[in-house]
């Protein structure tokens, strides 16, 4: 209500009428000094001179037993909501109680304190009230996310690999099968693939819930990132490895099973402990087709409160977890480098 | 036991190996010797595949083997199932070792035998500490190959090839990579090999090493053998081939 005087002046201004209609035909004898008082105050209201206002409105006396109260009740209550707006909190208590005082039950007077109190409590204890009605639906996000996280993390290293062994392949037709899917899925915005996923499929006949859409489309664009990170790291390996693997007779198979790919591991972790990074930070897009993970709870959330922490929280969620996977590949990479000399 | 027959070897319009014939008895100890790019290891990579000829063909005790003909009459090497039954009679040791780094000593070592013969572990495991026990690294068995000297790598990878049990070994210029101080223990680990009789191949520039294990002598040059004879011949001092005889003075 803070700073906002003219939504008291329009609410004083239709409670004046609302409060005269019923009473113009009341022959009452005792109010006419009343309604110009009324009439006063609204005037001033207009002119913006609030204080002045409140104070005419508090010349309206109470009621004596049994004579009609409405008159009273509305003046106290407008001067509750222009007290308000001027951030007097305790004026605009006092007025509201001086109408409990005299009607316990005034409904409008109780929700004016309600929102009396709001006003008087600090933000930071607004937000972990909203953290704590929100905290459930957060997790949960938390929890997608990382299930989306760690579903793709296990299918794009197999995927990857087997895509870059097609890619390397000495069969022309099979190389350029893989080179056409690399082309394709690291070519267009994951985006627009989820997009296909989800909304294009189904036209095509194949509708698919959006956890598995999110899934697959991650999957298979990862798959082609790592695809190419794989290959290259198998074609960093000496050649002298896999002469050396053939001249104890090993077929090619063997050769790539026991020698070449398990050399590759090592030099695997950084670039893709970097790309799950990317992952983490790209299951945000998967909100746009139906999935409430943590980017789509928090703005959500943010819809509901407009309270920008749920913002950082968020953020920090996605910190924590970046930052345990950073660490958490920094030490496989050192257990897988337990032959290397450093 | 082996013997090759009118080889020839082209890169592009390069001649690498030009009509070349080399018959190689069980227990025969060959030496080649020669220039750089005169094809010497482009020979002995032929008796175990890893290059493929253009013409001529290869028997193994008096069968040809490891190339059929396509229909345009070109050589083609024959499925790798065969090509790798034939391989695995060969051992070969190269001039950069090429241990395999993500394995110990005594890994490097049971590999072949584990994945290509399916010897069982503990046989493997057995005839493997045997071998890195008589190349004199029982010490060493645990540790990857990162940690070892050239001298103790190379020895590793001469008890990875011979725990295949090959009719022959390749040894593509053993000592080429080595520190000088280091090329002892090699030789000594090659001259044990010898004494049990083993039939090999050595291309090699030590030729110290080539008078004292050879039973015959090869120079090559100009992708041809230019002369083959006893070490004798080649290093009494009395050489006639001009050619030959430059080259030793050159080198020696």
């Amino acid at each position: 209500m803070r700073g906002r005087p003219w939504v008291a002046a329009l609410t004083l201004g239709l409670s004046i009428i609302v409060a005269a209609v019923p009473l113009m035909g009341a022959d009452s004898p005792g109010t006419p000094d009343g309604y110009a008082l009324l009439a006063e105050a609204s005037r001033l209201v207009q002119e913006e001179r609030l204080a002045e206002a409140v104070a005419v409105l508090r010349k309206i006396p109470a009621p004596a037993p049994g004579e009609d109260a409405g008159l009273f009740v509305r003046s106290r209550i407008d001067a509750a909501k222009i007290l308000l707006g001027l951030g007097d909190l305790d004026g605009a208590s006092a007025s509201c109680h001086e109408v409990l005082a005299l009607l316990p039950s005034n409904l409008e007077a109780k929700n004016l304190l309600n929102e009396i109190r709001d006003a008087r409590t600090p933000r930071w204890v607004k937000f972990l009230r909203d953290m704590k009605t929100y905290l459930p639906t957060l997790l949960r996000a938390t929890g997608m996310t990382l299930l989306l996280v760690l579903a793709t993390m296990l299918i794009s290293p197999v995927a990857g690999l087997a895509i870059a062994l097609g890619r390397i392949s000495r069969m022309r037709v099979v190389s350029g099968v893989f080179w056409c899917y690399i082309w394709v899925f690291r070519g267009t915005p994951l985006l627009l693939q989820l997009f296909f996923i989800y909304y294009g499929l189904p036209s095509l006949g194949v509708t698919l819930e959006p956890l598995t859409a999110a899934i697959l489309g991650l999957g298979l664009n990862y798959s082609a990132y790592l695809a190419e990170i794989i290959r290259g790291a198998i074609e960093s390996i000496d050649a002298g490895q896999m002469e050396a693997a053939k001249a104890l007779g090993m077929t090619y198979w063997q050769a790539m099973r026991r020698i070449i790919i398990p050399q590759t591991y090592r030099r695997l972790v950084p670039p893709v402990g970097n790309e799950f990074i990317a992952l983490i930070k790209d299951t945000a897009l998967v909100s746009t087709i139906a999935m409430v993970e943590l980017m789509r709870a928090a703005n959500q959330i943010y819809s509901a409160t407009f309270n920008v922490f749920i913002l950082f929280q968020a953020a920090i969620v996605y910190l924590v977890l970046t930052s345990f996977f950073t660490v958490a590949f920094r030490r496989l990479e050192d257990a897988l480098g337990v032959y290397e000399i450093r | 036991m082996i013997e090759l027959r009118g080889i020839v070897k082209r890169y592009g319009r390069l001649v690498a190996l030009d009509h070349v014939d080399l018959s190689i008895a069980e227990g025969e100890r060959i030496v080649i010797i020669g220039p750089s790019g005169s094809g010497k290891t482009t020979l002995l990579r032929t008796i175990n595949f890893l290059e493929t000829i253009d013409e001529g063909e290869i028997l193994f005790d008096g069968r040809p083997a490891g190339y059929r003909q396509d229909r345009k009459g070109r050589l083609v090497l024959e499925k790798q199932r065969v090509i790798c039954a034939l391989r695995s009679q060969i051992g070969m040791v190269f001039q950069h070792f090429h241990l395999f780094p993500h394995m110990t000593v005594l890994e490097n070592v049971m590999e072949g035998p584990v994945t290509v013969k399916r010897t069982p572990r503990e046989e493997a495991r057995a005839l493997a500490l045997d071998l890195i026990g008589k190349v004199g690294l029982m010490d060493k068995k645990d540790v990857y190959p990162a940690f070892l000297s050239g001298g103790q790598k190379q020895r590793v990878a001469i008890a990875r090839a011979l725990a295949m049990r090959p009719r022959l070994m390749l040894f593509d210029e053993p000592t080429s990579a080595l520190d000088p101080e280091l090329v002892g223990e090699v030789f000594t680990a090659i001259k044990a090999l010898a004494a049990e009789g083993m039939t090999m191949v050595i291309v090699t520039h030590q030729m110290g090493f080539a008078r004292e294990m050879a039973d015959r002598v090869i120079f090559m040059d100009n992708a041809r053998f230019i002369y083959e004879g006893s070490p004798v011949e080649v290093f009494s001092g009395e050489m006639a081939n001009p050619r030959v005889k430059a080259f030793l003075e050159s080198v020696l």
